[in-house]
């Protein structure tokens, strides 16, 4: 009776472990989100860009993009909160938009073209892959296996 | 039914060897005789495979011998092997400071590093006899904490000879000092067997082996080498007869010291070079798990153990990298130099035959 | 007369006892004003210092409670715990969850481990040390195996920045960035110029909680049994083996923490040499606190990461002033730190071996007694 109560509790124990692993795996995931404000062409018509986009996530300001600019920020979880301050014209009214950007859990590195997305294009105008360029440097890695260490270093 | 008894002894005869060479002596055995007979289908030159484990268990096998003479007094494996190591590099350097040459300065060396080597074993195995039970730990410390306070004496010692100082400040000593001049292939270069342009049987060296050897197992077959063994293997027993067992272990650890001083001589003779500072902790691991592939354990060893233990040892060190490497293309040869040496080690620690003493 | 007599006799007790910390205070007190650093920066080092090692030191308690001695083997905790900061590092896991998560997937590595480890200590009763000892080597030897060459075939690893060039591997250094100190700086509050990480301490604070829970539990009162003699808590109804093999899993899985916690202080991994530092640092700054091979409290390691570190801190500097040359210090320091752990040993050996003969001879008295009786 009491070795199957001993299992028994073991077992919830590993079930909440998996499931408090589970929920990490959810929100711990991080992103780089590369942000564009460059014009673009999807499916024959051309989208143009406001003249200033200035960019804040949790009240901090990340980018502040004019025409043709890319911006970056890092985040950790499923989705990104936005602010953005929006300037279409130069010298014109500054509009303040919340935005809330879903991110897909196996990409890396987002690239989101921003006036696409707030002209309310589908995803798969706005949102690709960021592919980054690897640079190989030519020299080849060599790998130092400390020998049997005589604890040299710091703690 | 004879057919089977038959059957039965054999398998018996099969046991008893098993247990008798230990199940990791006969794969680490096996995995060696593998990669010998890889070698030739991976393009290797056998010829000069063999010439450098013979070169190699020159240089290392006095080392590994030094180890004998603790183990038969009941001192355990001694991990304290750089203590002598360190007296050894005491013996070179300060031979190359006073401005020997040639085979003089390994002559003079070896006459140097001995009596640091004593003095040095005195205090050794006096505190070994202090903590009797716990010395395999504490040879372990004794020897990590003389090598980093050596590394604090090489830099700070009045060394004065260019060929061993840094350029630049004129003081202190460099981490590798080349032999060339002094005693680089002192031994090895006495009638050498060729095998190749670049490779020969170091006969020198060997004979000087053998003479060592066969010093020891005389003295392990005189009236006190005996005794030192009877301390080992039984204390109580030793003591009831009439034997002073602190001073058989004071005795085994002065010799043990010293051979590991000239050991570390040999080795630098056949290796071209002195290294210092952290170098010495190198050679502990390889030395200790040498003997104990050859088939010793913490309490037992003889000369044949040693001379098995260090060819295969130093065939697997040798070996692996040229085998593995152009069979699988990997460089594995380090972590099998680590699994197979701890291993080995551990293997001796957790034999229950040879329980607590 | 006689009390003052008492007195100093107890004094001398004192001092005789705690003869390695008060060593320490003294290299300390020598080494401070020669390295010339500022009261503000020591105190804000030894604080980082702290919160990074604290956990790792403590996790060497419960196998000194079960008689094991001071676990060398806990390397393999710290082991467990790199190779669950690599994946994670790898499935792109950030921040606190990334902690957390690396903490999960380190227990049933840890475990597995230190259920070998524990198996393998029970094989060699007596030199539990020297085993520890060597499988911490030993199980080095695999952990490269398995990160050198499994990691990549086998075990998949995605990203590049990880691997080493040649496609297998991993790299000599992993980047912890994104979870660089994200424990550390939670919660984080500034005193004068000094940087506290609320959490880390709060966590050490939990384990020092369980610690002292655990000692009271049956199982901890078994443990200390089994450690005081194993014939006797065997003879009591207690399974010695596994008694014991449970002290080793449990400090295995705590090293595995700790090394967590502090790598992402240090914010990144040196994939083949963070771990073999660890065990004998982190013994030895116990025994500098003062912990025997014996009997360690929790306020030994309090005390043994604060002198130790600060040891640690103005050696290098120190030794610089004194022979004009920075690598004397940093030799001192390691030759302090086996030094220390080769003293402690060597008491300990003496000690037990009096102790032994002391019975020895009680035990002939009473025969004595005996046969005149």
């Amino acid at each position: 009776m009491k070795s199957k109560r001993v299992f028994l509790f073991r077992l919830v124990f590993i079930l909440v472990l998996v499931a408090v692993a589970a929920v990490m795996l959810v929100i711990g995931r991080g992103h780089t989100v590369y942000f564009d404000n460059v014009e673009l062409d999807y499916q024959g018509t051309t989208y143009e860009t406001p003249y200033k986009l200035v960019i804040y996530t949790g009240g901090e300001e990340v980018a502040k993009l004019y025409d043709g600019e890319r911006g970056m920020a890092t985040c950790i979880g499923q989705s990104l909160d936005l602010t953005l301050e929006i300037t279409q014209e130069k010298g014109g009214e500054e509009e303040l938009v919340s935005v809330t950007l879903p991110l897909p859990y196996n990409m890396d590195g987002v690239v989101i073209n921003l006036s696409a997305y707030l002209q309310d294009l589908p995803e798969e105008a706005y949102l690709s892959e960021f592919v980054p360029v690897v640079t190989e440097t030519g020299d080849e890695e060599d790998v130092v296996i400390p020998g049997d260490d005589m604890m040299m270093g710091d703690f | 039914m004879e057919h089977s008894a038959t059957l039965d002894a054999r398998k018996s005869v099969f046991a008893v060897m098993l247990q008798r060479f230990g199940l990791p002596r006969l794969i680490i055995a096996g995995f060696l005789l593998l990669l010998f007979i890889m070698a030739p289908f991976v393009g290797a030159n056998l010829t000069v495979q063999i010439g450098n484990v013979i070169n190699r268990f020159s240089w290392n096998a006095v080392l590994v011998l030094s180890l004998v003479p603790m183990i038969h007094s009941g001192c355990g494996l001694n991990f304290g092997v750089p203590l002598g190591i360190v007296a050894g590099l005491l013996g070179g350097t300060i031979s190359i400071q006073l401005g020997f040459t040639g085979p003089m300065s390994f002559v003079m060396a070896i006459v140097l590093a001995t009596p640091f080597a004593v003095l040095m074993g005195i205090g050794y195995g006096a505190l070994l006899n202090r903590i009797k039970g716990g010395e395999m730990m504490i040879t372990t410390y004794v020897g990590l904490s003389i090598i980093s306070f050596m590394c604090m004496m090489w830099l700070l010692l009045p060394y004065s000879s260019p060929t061993m100082v840094y350029g630049l400040s004129g003081t202190g000593l460099r981490p590798t000092i080349s032999l060339e001049g002094f005693y680089d292939k002192v031994l090895a270069g006495i009638l050498p067997i060729p095998l190749t342009e670049d490779l020969s049987i170091p006969t020198g060296t060997l004979v000087f082996f053998a003479l060592l050897a066969f010093l020891i197992w005389a003295f392990l077959h005189t009236k006190t080498g005996t005794a030192m063994t009877a301390v080992g293997s039984n204390p109580s027993f030793a003591r009831a007869s009439g034997i002073n067992v602190n001073k058989m272990r004071l005795l085994s650890v002065v010799m043990s010291t010293w051979l590991a001083a000239i050991g570390i001589l040999v080795y630098q003779q056949g290796f071209g070079f002195i290294q210092l500072y952290t170098a010495p902790n190198n050679l502990t691991l390889p030395t200790v798990a040498a003997i104990l592939i050859g088939g010793a354990s913490i309490n037992k060893a003889s000369i044949p153990n040693v001379i098995i233990g260090t060819i295969l040892f130093q065939g697997i060190v040798t070996m692996t990298p040229t085998v593995l490497n152009s069979m699988i293309h990997m460089d594995m040869s380090e972590v099998i130099r680590i699994v197979v040496s701890n291993g080995m080690i551990l293997y001796a620690l957790t034999r229950k035959t040879e329980g607590l003493r | 007369m006689k009390t003052k007599h008492g007195f100093q006799k107890k004094l001398g007790q004192l001092v005789l006892d705690n003869s390695v910390p008060i060593m320490f205070i003294i290299i300390c007190a020598v080494c401070i004003p020669l390295s010339g650093f500022s009261p503000s920066y020591l105190l804000n080092e030894v604080v980082t210092r702290m919160g990074r090692n604290t956990f790792l030191i403590l996790c060497l308690l419960i196998p000194i409670i079960a008689g094991l001695g001071l676990n060398f083997a806990m390397t393999l905790g710290a082991m467990a715990g790199e190779i669950a900061l690599i994946l994670v590092s790898d499935w792109q896991i950030w921040g606190i969850p990334g902690v957390v998560l690396a903490m999960i997937v380190s227990i049933p590595i840890s475990i597995l481990l230190g259920l070998l480890c524990g198996k393998i200590l029970n094989r060699a009763k007596g030199r539990e040390m020297i085993t520890s000892y060597f499988i911490s080597f030993f199980m080095n030897g695999m952990y490269q195996l398995v990160v050198l060459y499994m990691m990549g075939p086998i075990i998949p690893i995605v990203h590049e920045s990880i691997k080493l060039p040649r496609g297998y591997g991993i790299r000599n250094t992993v980047s912890l960035l994104n979870m660089r100190q994200s424990v550390d700086n939670l919660l984080a509050i500034n005193i004068g110029g000094v940087k506290i990480p609320v959490l880390t301490f709060l966590l050490i604070a939990l384990l020092c909680l369980f610690l002292i829970w655990f000692r009271r539990t049956k199982l901890g009162q078994d443990m200390r049994a089994v450690g005081q003699d194993m014939d006797v808590a065997r003879d009591a109804g207690i399974n010695v083996d596994r008694t014991r093999i449970v002290s080793v899993l449990i400090s295995t899985v705590v090293a595995g923490f700790g090394m967590i916690l502090y790598l992402q202080n240090m914010g990144n991994i040196s994939t083949y040499s963070s771990h073999s530092q660890i065990g004998m640092f982190s013994i030895a700054a116990l025994l500098v606190g003062g912990a025997s091979v014996e009997k360690a409290s929790i306020g030994n390691a309090f005390l043994g990461v604060i002198l130790f570190h600060l040891m640690f801190i103005v050696a290098p500097s120190a030794g610089a002033q004194v022979t004009g040359d920075s690598m004397t210090g940093e030799y001192f320091r390691v030759f302090v730190s086996y030094g220390v752990i080769a003293i402690a040993l060597v008491m300990y050996a003496a000690k037990k071996r009096r102790a032994r003969s002391n019975a020895g001879q009680l035990l002939a008295e009473a025969q004595k007694q005996e046969e005149n009786a």
